[in-house]
């Protein structure tokens, strides 16, 4: 690549010079779910991260772990959500250790707040928490790009989520099963990634309750579809 | 060459003595018998122990606030020997130390690398004139990924050493003997002979028969690597079938 910036070095060039994905931030063009139901939360995410148009990780796992039983769903920046998500695990697990008992799922999304709020000029990232503590149960917090917090019982993020807000306004009823929930997830997720050309891949679910943490996935062909068109 | 006389602060601060000695990291060590408690540490085949006193002096006090037994990270824990203050302030930089590591290099804290860190920590103490050392001793169990079951020691001196079995407090000397002995016959043993060997060495030590509520102990096995406090029934377990040996 180098050798060939020097032959064409005239300004007009030079833009041919690296593929246009090569100089693309990394993206996490997402979409990201979160639902609680009574006794913890499913999550779930697509998979596709790109530069650009270029599809940089078609496997990715936006669900990570930040403690034993609270999960985080990343959508922006790539770069910008990992760093925020060691950061938070790093602060979140001194803490636990400090009270000698599991943290609260607000706990790590009062952290994750603080960290988007204080730095949002410079990041881009919206964070879904979502995770199962004894005081409260099962709780999916939102902290969109900015840095505002709130707890929503069910949350969906990424530029997908543009085209699925009508779906899960429409189809989402308090007091759904585990099983319920994880139709409504991989669903609204397939509806997704089937319009949003920055999301796509696999669903990637999760469900946190008080008996630990159980993950699926759901490969491209066992999507369930929707439209003859 | 004169003896030199030094301005008589060599007791005050952290410099030397004419002799070569360092008063107040001395005085440090005898700081640690001002708890007046003993704890004993015990690497076995696949696990290591830790076994400390639960003196509750006060009747108003809530015994179940009262321990010194600390988990620094899930799988590493450590007993701590002498004053209270200074214990939780070194088991709080432990935490943050193994928190950082963590968070730096991807992967846990190594048990011996915590014990180094904590004691060039204490090191510092012990050449800076505005900081005192710390007057407690750390006994750190974990198990590592290659080495199997660690017990490592540091003190206010900044030393720290790896060890099959040891023991910090007010009847150290004593509790060490019996410990040698022991070693001497053989060192490898299972779960239940190393929680034995340490709650016998206590007893012996300080000629006390012990229930279940005056014993602290903590264990890590290859099993569980989890660092785990015993619950008083599982205590008084170990008591009976000691007792029952004798």
């Amino acid at each position: 690549m180098a050798a060939v910036s020097l032959v064409r070095c005239e300004r007009g060039f030079a833009r041919d010079a690296a593929p246009d994905w090569m100089r693309q931030e990394l993206r996490t063009g997402t979409t990201i779910m979160a639902v609680e139901f009574d006794g913890g939360v499913v999550i779930g995410a697509d998979s596709r991260t790109t530069t650009g148009a270029y599809i940089a990780n078609r496997v990715t796992d936006k669900l990570t772990p930040i403690h034993e039983r609270i999960f985080c769903c990343r959508s922006g920046s790539a770069a910008d959500t990992q760093a925020i998500s060691d950061a938070v695990t790093y602060q979140l697990g001194f803490h636990s250790i400090e009270l000698d008992e599991p943290p609260l799922v607000q706990t790590a999304a009062n952290l994750f707040r603080e960290m988007c709020y204080r730095y949002r000029e410079e990041l881009m990232a919206g964070i879904i928490v979502a995770g199962w503590d004894k005081r409260r149960g099962g709780q999916v917090y939102t902290v969109p790009v900015g840095g505002m917090l709130t707890r929503q019982p069910v949350s969906v993020g990424g530029s997908g989520s543009s085209y699925i807000y009508g779906y899960v306004d429409s189809n989402y009823r308090a007091h759904m099963s585990k099983e319920e929930c994880l139709q409504f997830t991989a669903q609204a997720l397939s509806l997704a990634m089937e319009r949003d050309g920055s999301s796509g891949g696999v669903v990637r679910l999760a469900v946190i309750s008080e008996h630990g943490v159980e993950r699926r996935v759901v490969a491209g062909n066992q999507l369930p579809s929707f439209s003859a068109i | 060459m004169s003896r030199g006389s030094s301005a008589g602060f060599d007791r005050h601060i952290t410099i030397f003595s004419p002799e070569g000695r360092l008063y107040q990291v001395e005085y440090a060590f005898k700081a640690i018998n001002q708890g007046g408690l003993t704890s004993v540490a015990v690497r076995g085949k696949d696990c290591a122990v830790v076994v400390t006193q639960k003196k509750v002096p006060d009747k108003l006090l809530d015994a179940s606030t009262v321990t010194h037994l600390f988990r620094i990270t899930e799988n590493i824990g450590c007993v701590m020997s002498g004053m209270t203050a200074d214990s939780r302030s070194q088991v709080q930089r432990a935490r943050y130390e193994a928190a950082n590591w963590k968070y730096k290099y991807g992967y846990d804290i190594p048990v011996d690398m915590l014990c180094k860190r904590i004691a060039d920590i204490s090191q510092v103490y012990t050449q800076n004139a505005e900081m005192r050392p710390l007057g407690c001793c750390m006994i750190v169990i974990g198990l590592d990924d290659e080495y199997g079951p660690q017990v490592y020691k540091c003190d206010p001196a900044g030393y720290y050493c790896g060890f099959k079995a040891t023991a910090a407090g007010v009847k150290q000397t004593e509790a060490t003997s019996f410990l040698e002995k022991k070693v001497k016959k053989k060192h490898d043993w299972t779960y239940e002979q190393t929680i034995e060997i340490a709650i016998s060495c206590l007893s012996m030590v300080l000629s006390i028969d012990f229930k279940p509520s005056e014993l602290e102990v903590g264990v890590i096995t290859a099993k569980d690597p989890r660092f785990r406090i015993l619950s008083e029934s599982e205590v008084d377990a170990n008591l009976v079938s000691l007792s029952e040996r004798d």
